[in-house]
């Protein structure tokens, strides 16, 4: 497990995974046993994400989009083939969706030369599947067809004979009771009124007598029962060939099993990857270079956030931050502290996926695992937990976690006294300092980083001036702080002024005017 | 007293639905001659050389009824006919050209198939009624004219429309007497008949019921204002019938979005424990229903 719930919520894994789904359910399965690259892995997950952006470029989006939706359609001949190695004896609708299997893979191989993909990407032809079942390929499915066995035809045929004797036989005695009768039966059960016949001829049996009519059926003997006889014994003979040849082929089916799997655990590969390079086209990436210790992003992109900006038609404007083991990151509220370690993290998740980090460039660790420190999950509530207990429940959890770990904690303590609180966010920075940990810690706390020896960070901040704003219109406030924030993050020296754009931030959001004015003076006293 | 005429078989019935591309044969009760009526209708359709399609909801055609044990019909089809049934009980001898799967019923993928040989066969379609709407259109795809549904009244919602057609298989297992049998035969089709909204009554329309028409709608509109305009969205969604639907009617503008076609009746006089004079039970029907009626067996039509 590279992460808990709370730190998945936090960094959008469910989104990731969601964006990079396979579309089939080979790339399903093969999905299901993926396991994240980390420590160690970081020349394959190089070169996995290399291919993936190599192809991203290569490809058009419609070229990908068109062998996804081949696999989509291919139909899963798994269980069909456990079943003729069990020893069952398929049935035609099990061969028809073996033969749609075949073609279906000749359809994404043939979207596969279309768009430009070859070489190992591409899945292996099932040949011999495909020559085993040809002989039943029909313009629209598949047919037991005579092809299969010599013995076919001409049980068929005498079927369809016996079947057209049995026919003019009755047609014959239809036809003679209707003259009788007054009106022709044609079903192998009919009626007679009782009133339209003085008697029943001898051909003719009752079924069922009522007042008013008789419910009758042939009497089967002399050349109607034989002609049935006949029927009845070509049926068999017929069904006894045609189960013959269904046992041949699903015996050849089983013979095809390794390869069939081999075949589809490919197409699961491929469909796993062109998820990856669908992600890529979309929302661009890199090939990021590994570093134990240093994490560095340029035009950075939390997918998540841009896609819920996108729904609320606000721009997203990727970051770009630096740091070695563990940093200090500050800013304003709303300036996208936690947003930027959603970043970080949502980068080097991308990675331990084999997906291309949306950025223009990234040198990233490669951990074992994430964990996100701040803010109250539904768990804790459960465990009656105040704030500062989750946190200092997960911050001890944290500590003890000995394995290599990517660490944001977003404003650890804050909700305790600001003399402890400080005192306690900064003995934890300098622990993970002395453990050498990967972390950027976001906090309105001055003086962390100074105190701790690390990297200070701080989001730019607000730039300009509010405009006014008419009480109670919060997308115009919202619309005013996008347009005045300046979201860069920068490094800043360890004598940097802190920034007081809480109060600014206070007034625009409609806070009293005098209650501003009255903190503000309080502020600067 | 209407006339009750010899009718050969399906040939009359045949007439009254020649034009439909999708026909559905639904029961007032089960043991009422649903698939007799198709048989006579496939036979029918298939003498005149049509390419049919042939499917059910819930399970038809087997030896005995899956529910009671009570002896059923067989449907015997012929060579070049479409079948859509569930793969598990579909017949592996005389083998069959699988044209198509799809969707899923209790007994598994649903299979599509073209018959190359006759052969007795037991149907087991779609049990709801997106998965009809779905097999009767790939029937047509496949080029089937007119595509049958041995069918259930709750689900052929999924046909209505203007090519397709209604016939309402009725019989002494609905009733003790011949009156009885007609009076349910005729809440039926007066229920399927329900007129479709006009666009003056869409735009004023005062109450639209999403889900069934029940008695609690009905005990409330009752309480309104006569005359209000109240539309369903079909008529398989109005849940009450006898007295309360006819007084409904005739307090509200009752009103569907998609309208059924009902375009005939078939009879039954046969029952397990009693049996109803043939000739007045196609008269009666066809009186209270106004439906053409028809007896297949017994070739009587009214």
């Amino acid at each position: 497990m590279i992460c808990d719930d709370f730190t998945a919520e936090r960094i959008g894994l469910a989104a990731l995974l969601a964006a990079i789904a396979p579309v089939g359910d080979f790339g399903r399965r093969y999905a299901d046993r993926f396991v994240p690259y980390g420590p160690g892995d970081e020349t394959r997950a190089t070169t996995a994400i290399a291919e993936v952006m190599a192809i991203a470029r290569a490809m058009t989006d419609d070229g990908v989009a068109a062998i996804r939706s081949a696999l989509r359609a291919v139909p899963d001949p798994a269980p069909l083939l456990a079943r003729a190695r069990g020893g069952d004896v398929p049935s035609d609708v099990d061969l028809y969706e073996l033969s749609r299997f075949v073609a279906s893979l000749a359809r994404v191989r043939l979207a596969c030369e279309a768009g430009g993909l070859g070489g190992d990407r591409m899945p292996p032809d099932a040949d011999d599947l495909r020559a085993l079942l040809a002989p039943g390929q029909t313009s629209y499915g598949f047919a037991l067809a005579h092809a299969f066995d010599p013995r076919l035809a001409p049980a068929r045929a005498a079927l369809d004979a016996a079947q057209g004797r049995l026919d003019v036989e009755r047609n014959a005695r239809f036809d003679a009771l209707a003259e009788v009768l007054g009106s022709r039966p044609h079903d192998d059960e009919f009626v007679v009124l009782r009133d339209a016949v003085a008697a029943l001829p001898r051909t003719v049996r009752i079924v069922r007598e009522t007042p008013t009519y008789y419910l009758c059926t042939l009497v089967l003997d002399g050349t109607l029962l034989a002609n049935t006889r006949d029927r009845d014994a070509v049926f068999d003979a017929l069904a006894n060939i045609e189960e013959e040849v269904r046992a041949r082929l699903g015996d050849a089916v089983a013979a095809e099993y390794a390869n069939v799997l081999f075949t589809t655990d490919a197409l699961g590969a491929l469909d796993c990857f062109l998820a990856r390079v669908a992600f890529a086209q979309r929302y661009g990436g890199c090939t990021p270079r590994f570093a134990a210790r240093r994490v560095a992003i340029v035009d950075a992109t939390f997918v998540p956030l841009r896609e819920s900006l996108a729904a609320a038609r606000r721009p997203h404007i990727p970051i770009a931050l630096a740091f070695d083991g563990t940093a200090v990151l500050t800013g304003p509220n709303m300036g996208g502290k936690s947003a930027a370690l959603a970043t970080c993290a949502f980068l080097i998740l991308c990675a331990m996926y084999g997906v291309p980090p949306p950025a223009a460039s990234a040198t990233l660790p490669l951990p074992a695992r994430i964990a996100w420190l701040g803010g109250e999950s539904s768990s804790d509530r459960g465990r009656l937990l105040s704030s500062f207990g989750a946190d200092v429940v997960r911050a001890a959890s944290i500590l003890r976690d000995d394995v290599s770990q990517l660490i944001l904690i977003d404003e650890f303590a804050r909700t305790t006294g600001p003399r402890e609180g400080r005192a306690l966010v900064l003995a934890f920075v300098r622990a993970l300092v002395r453990r050498g940990s990967v972390a950027l810690v976001a906090t309105h706390f001055d003086g962390i980083a100074d105190a701790a020896e690390v990297t200070h960070l701080a989001v730019a901040g607000i730039a300009t001036t509010f405009p006014a704003i008419a009480d109670g219109d919060l997308t115009a406030a919202l619309d005013a702080l996008a347009a005045a924030m300046d979201y860069r993050i920068v490094a800043v020296g360890s004598q940097a002024a802190p920034r007081s754009d809480a109060l600014a931030l206070a007034a625009l959001l409609g806070m009293d005017a005098e209650v501003v004015a009255d903190a503000r003076r309080e502020y600067e006293r | 007293m209407l006339d009750v005429k010899a009718a050969t078989g399906g040939e009359a019935l045949y007439e009254t639905v020649a034009d439909a591309a999708s026909i559905a044969v639904v029961g007032t009760a089960k043991n009422v001659g649903k698939t007799v009526t198709t048989r006579a209708l496939v036979r029918t359709f298939t003498e005149r050389g049509a390419t049919i399609g042939l499917t059910s909801i819930g399970r038809d055609g087997e030896l005995a009824d899956a529910l009671d044990g009570a002896a059923k019909p067989r449907l015997f089809v012929r060579p070049g006919m479409l079948v859509a049934t569930a793969r598990e009980v579909l017949a592996r001898s005389p083998g069959c050209e699988i044209v198509e799967t799809l969707g899923a019923s209790a007994l598994g993928t649903i299979a599509i198939v073209r018959v190359l040989h006759a052969a007795y066969l037991e149907i087991a379609g779609a049990p709801t009624a997106a998965g009809l709407r779905a097999i009767v259109a790939r029937l047509r795809a496949h080029g089937a004219m007119p595509a049958i549904v041995d069918g259930a009244i709750d689900r052929i919602a999924a046909l209505a429309g203007g090519d397709d057609a209604i016939v309402v298989a009725t019989g002494a297992e609905s009733g003790a007497t011949v009156e009885a049998v007609a009076r349910v035969a005729a809440d039926l089709v007066a229920r399927l008949r329900l007129p479709a909204a006009t666009d003056d009554e869409r735009a004023a329309c005062d109450e639209r019921i999403d889900g069934a028409l029940d008695a609690l709608h009905a005990d409330r509109l009752f309480a309104s204002v006569a005359g209000r305009i109240v539309i369903v969205r079909d008529p398989t969604r109005v849940a009450i019938r006898g007295r309360t639907f006819a007084r409904l009617c005739a307090h509200v503008r009752l009103r569907c979005d998609r309208d059924l076609r009902v375009v005939a009746c078939t009879t039954s006089p046969l029952a397990r424990g009693h049996v109803l004079d043939a000739r007045a039970l196609v008269a009666a029907v066809a009186r209270a229903t106004g439906c053409p009626t028809f007896d297949v067996l017994a070739g009587l039509a009214a």
